[in-house]
């Protein structure tokens, strides 16, 4: 999964994915905060404008494509549709307990019930970390869970 | 007085706003309107039938409002400009620059020895020429969608480097004509481009500074601090000779590597359309069309076509070389046509000058220029796709 992501000098910065069979999502961020999608049917093509939308309807539609307002039940897995769940944004700071330990080493899934959907490590972001990733100091670990949760993992994490 | 002068400013920011809800409307640039305005209601406007449309007078409220507009317009273009950008993308960047560059400044420098002007008046001449308008350019592209396609990062390219140059070229050009000849512009010179090097220098190492200075938590109180550092440091300029455009462009540099970068465009974005729309106001007024007969309206005709080709064929050629499709190198091209407010500072510096053709010849014809070239670019953009059906017929229908 490839993004591409230039500097649009006067405009913004450009983020374009590919979809499928040489299609992309082209993803314009202005320094208005004035957000474009377009989408190019094949690299020949025309971009065509899908929707221009201001900085809040673009994360209400982001928080929409992460799963936060409804998560699909995955048949391969057994998962609870988490009606309830909340995206959460946690700073892990120096002193904390899980620093050093594997996601999976600290068992922060069992121990808490949230997801680590991705982490968060200075400028870059880590989708989907592997269980085997080390928490850094610093890390933001973006978590979904319900309230009850969330709370558990401060706990967990100010131990 | 004062009344009188109220209603004088009323009136010509009521007219700026008519005219660029008719461009609005007409999906053109604003940018000619404004001047189109200027021309029409100023002190230099036609009459018809007996009854002169000259409804507005050239106070010097219009003057200053107009310099604050220049130096506005130049100090975002700084402050859009990055110097890591620049350095990162060096080698692509120094191509498609450089190509623009020659082609079209070698046009440019052709077209004014073939009119037999002075050394000088075709140092402006091609500066007029060889500017495409960062304003016009970045719009359409926006407007058209064009924006996402690859085609743009040619364009966009081709501008920054086009900043760049004209911002050196305003120092030396202005310092050379405000200094006098001979050995009095030599030294001119070499000051101008000594408080562009101090200039450079204070922006490359005083950004903690600058970012001190700005991140104060009032809007209000940062609006007030980064117009009057700009309109300070421009007045500045002037009186050692520098032109006051150049040096807001150097300021912009400084705010362009701190935080603030967004907060600038957000809150002085409305200052600087204000007093922007004044400046080409102010152009449409210090216009004489009459002026644009004989040589100037000849050089007209000549340069809207030869330079258009230059812009097409240099865009065109810069694609090829990005590694663009046909399709999308030739877009580039035509997207670049479109010239507009430099060419006008340029004029008005010609204008400060006012000696032989800088006087009338050159500002004239730069009027009638941009007016010709805002409209032809938009346009040419607009219609892009209907050329490339067209162009596809002719060939299928060759093979």
């Amino acid at each position: 999964m490839t993004v591409y992501e230039t500097d649009v000098p006067g405009v913004g910065r450009k983020f374009e994915l590919e979809v499928d069979d040489g299609a992309r999502l082209v993803v314009l961020m202005h320094h208005d905060g004035r957000r474009e999608l377009f989408h190019r049917p094949d690299p020949d093509a025309d971009s065509q404008r899908i929707a221009d939308m201001d900085g809040e309807t673009a994360r209400q539609l982001g928080a929409i494509l992460t799963g936060a307002y409804f998560q699909p039940i995955e048949l391969d897995r057994t998962q609870v549709p988490l009606g309830e769940a909340i995206l959460e944004w946690v700073d892990i700071d120096e002193g904390a307990a899980v620093v050093g330990q594997t996601l999976s080493g600290c068992d922060v899934r069992n121990q808490t019930g949230v997801s680590v959907v991705a982490i968060q490590r200075g400028d870059e972001t880590l989708p989907n970390p592997d269980p085997d990733e080390t928490i850094a100091a610093g890390d933001i670990l973006v978590v979904l869970g319900t309230r009850e949760e969330q709370q558990a993992l401060q706990e967990f994490v100010e131990r | 007085m004062a009344s009188g002068l109220l209603l004088e400013a009323g009136l010509a920011i009521t007219v700026l706003a008519v005219a660029g809800t008719l461009a609005y409307r007409l999906g053109q640039s604003v940018i000619p309107a404004y001047i189109v305005i200027g021309l029409f209601v100023g002190p230099n406007a036609p009459e018809v039938a007996g009854i002169s449309f000259a409804v507005l007078e050239r106070h010097e409220f219009v003057d200053l409002l107009a310099e604050l507009g220049v130096v506005l317009l130049l100090f975002f273009i700084g402050v859009e400009f990055s110097i890591d950008q620049l350095l990162a993308n060096r080698d692509r960047l120094a191509v498609i620059g450089g190509i623009d560059l020659v082609v079209n400044a070698a046009v440019g420098v052709a077209i004014g020895l073939a009119f037999g002007f002075s050394p000088v008046e075709v140092a402006f001449l091609t500066g007029i020429v060889y500017i495409s308008s960062s304003a016009i350019v970045t719009k359409s592209l926006i407007d058209l969608g064009w924006v996402a396609d690859p085609e743009a990062e040619v364009v966009l390219g081709t501008l920054v480097v086009e900043d760049l140059v004209i911002a050196v070229y305003l120092a030396v050009l202005s310092a050379l004509v405000l200094g006098g000849g001979g050995g009095a512009a030599l030294s001119a010179v070499a000051v101008a481009l000594g408080f562009i090097a101090v200039l450079v220098v204070v922006a490359r190492v005083g950004t903690p500074v600058v970012q001190r200075v700005l991140s104060v938590d009032s809007d209000e109180l940062f609006v007030l601090t980064t117009l009057g550092v700009v309109a300070l440091v421009g007045g500045l300029a002037l009186q050692l000779g520098v032109s006051e455009a150049v040096a807001a462009f150097f300021v912009g540099t400084a705010v362009s590597a701190t935080d603030e970068v967004h907060r600038v465009e957000k809150l002085l974005s409305p200052a600087r359309d204000l007093f922007a729309a004044i400046f080409f106001l102010a152009i449409g007024f210090q216009t004489d069309l009459g002026a644009l007969s004989g040589t100037a309206l000849a050089l007209l005709a000549v340069a809207v076509v030869l330079t258009s080709a230059s812009k097409l064929a240099s865009g065109y050629w810069s694609g090829l070389r990005y590694g663009l499709s046909e399709r999308r190198a030739r877009r580039a091209g035509i997207a670049l046509v479109a010239r507009g407010e430099f060419s006008l500072v340029l004029a008005a510096l010609a204008l400060d000058v006012g000696t032989g053709a800088l006087a009338d010849v050159i500002p004239a014809f730069a009027v009638g220029y941009v007016l010709a070239m805002s409209v032809l670019g938009t346009t040419l953009m607009k219609a892009a796709p209907r050329l490339e059906r067209y162009l596809e017929e002719r060939t299928t229908e060759s093979t």
